[in-house]
């Protein structure tokens, strides 16, 4: 009974903030989103103004850890009995991918174009397999040109 | 090649399923899941303990040497009275082999027939009788353990549950409190009927001993004054025992079907 107690206190705070953090998280997102919306990020391996003369190209690079709450982790475990989507964790891959991209233009405010941008995933758990926590590691990176600086008035940013 | 700046107009990366349906369809699942297959190996328990012979039992049961953490015996004269009158019961009960008594110095008010053939009585239990036929029934009502072999049907279930909660969910995680607490209502009825099984052979047993059933509800009535004012309603559904009042009426109804009288009892002797 006490265990079951417990067990029901951690869903509710899982689940409350859980959805608290997330929901703060997403309005961040989107705002900063907006904001850096106009500096060009592809997955090219040329700049798209092929003619343009370059300064200078640099590796830039975001990257970010974000946990799951223990609402969602009982949720996956349950969706591992039954097999389908696991819906729980789509927000965390979503704000994870999302985050770390606007982490790595954060870190080239200047950049006029960010090329051969890739995305890669780890998933970090901790602990044996009864005390593991799921967490979620998203590494953004690309490249970050510059134009020389008579070119760069023509730019479309 | 253009880049227009844009933002998608909606995230199509994202399920719109409310996370607490989710949880709530999925949990149903599980529960129903785990339920059949507990019920359905309960099934198999109860045909294998019916199989298994009282050689087979105490064979196995030798191997395993449980300490059940009760102690050294600290009251001989007592353990060796009760022992006569678990032995008295024998022209009436055919066990299946002998059953060994201990009492342990305890506030409890309590007996319990534990695998093994060996029976303890804690001795809260003789403090709140006043009868030898009332604590004759509560020693018959153990003895019907043995005989039903309730303890070997429970340990079965017990067995089948943590093999379930293991291969389900590596014996972790919150599901399996969930899945506890689930079984353990099933486990508390299916209880309750071993229980009053269990009364039925021990009133057998009492009138088959003293020719009436006189003193059978005592230790149930003692203990329903005591618990007079207290509001008990909601544990009932966790109990693993019928509640005391269906108890004794049942005990009632059944004596009086069967034709048995009830007359006076006789003192128990204490020291």
């Amino acid at each position: 009974m006490e265990s079951l107690t417990v067990f029901l206190i951690l869903l509710v705070l899982g689940y409350v903030f859980g959805k608290l953090a997330e929901g703060r998280h997403y309005r961040s997102i989107q705002a900063r989103e907006e904001m850096l919306v106009r500096l060009p990020t592809t997955s090219c391996k040329k700049p798209m103004g092929k003619s343009t003369p370059i300064s200078h190209a640099e590796l830039v690079h975001g990257h970010v850890v974000i946990s799951i709450d223990y609402f969602k982790q009982l949720l996956a475990g349950l969706r591992n009995f039954f097999g389908g989507t696991v819906q729980s964790y789509e927000t965390l891959l979503d704000r994870a991918r999302r985050e770390a991209i606007l982490r790595l233009k954060e870190s080239c405010p200047t950049a006029n174009e960010i090329l051969n941008l890739r995305i890669e995933t780890s998933s970090i758990s901790k602990g044996g397999n009864s005390e593991r926590v799921g967490s979620v590691e998203v590494l953004a990176y690309g490249t970050a040109i510059y134009y020389s600086q008579a070119s760069t008035q023509h730019s479309p940013l | 090649m253009n880049y227009e700046p844009s933002l998608p107009e909606h995230n199509d990366n994202v399920s719109l399923q409310h996370p607490v349906r989710e949880f709530f369809v999925l949990v149903t699942g599980v529960l129903v899941f785990v339920l059949i297959g507990y019920w359905a190996l309960g099934f198999v328990v109860d045909v294998a303990v019916d199989y298994l012979s009282s050689e087979q039992e105490s064979k196995l049961l030798s191997k395993l040497d449980i300490n059940w953490g009760f102690g050294e015996e600290s009251m001989p004269e007592e353990q060796a009275k009760l022992q006569d009158l678990v032995d008295a019961f024998k022209p009436c009960l055919s066990l299946p082999y002998p059953i060994t008594v201990s009492l342990v110095k305890s506030k409890m008010v309590n007996a319990m027939a534990v695998p093994g053939g060996k029976m303890v009585v804690f001795s809260g239990l003789l403090d709140s009788l006043s009868s030898t036929n009332g604590l004759m029934f509560i020693l018959a009502h153990e003895l019907g353990h043995f005989k039903n072999r309730d303890h070997l049907r429970l340990m079965g279930r017990g067995i089948v549950l943590s093999i379930l909660a293991m291969l389900a969910f590596g014996g972790d995680s919150g599901i399996s409190d969930i899945l506890a607490s689930t079984i353990n209502l099933r486990t508390a009825k299916y209880s309750q009927s071993r229980e009053s099984q269990a009364d039925r052979t021990a009133l057998h047993a009492l009138q088959c001993h003293f020719g009436h059933v006189g003193g059978a509800t005592e230790l149930f009535e003692t203990l329903q004054a005591e618990e007079e004012g207290i509001d008990l309603e909601f544990l009932h559904y966790f109990s693993t025992h019928p509640e005391l009042q269906q108890r004794i009426d049942d005990l009632y109804r059944l004596s009086q079907e069967l034709g048995y009288p009830t007359k006076g009892t006789q003192k128990l002797m204490k020291h």
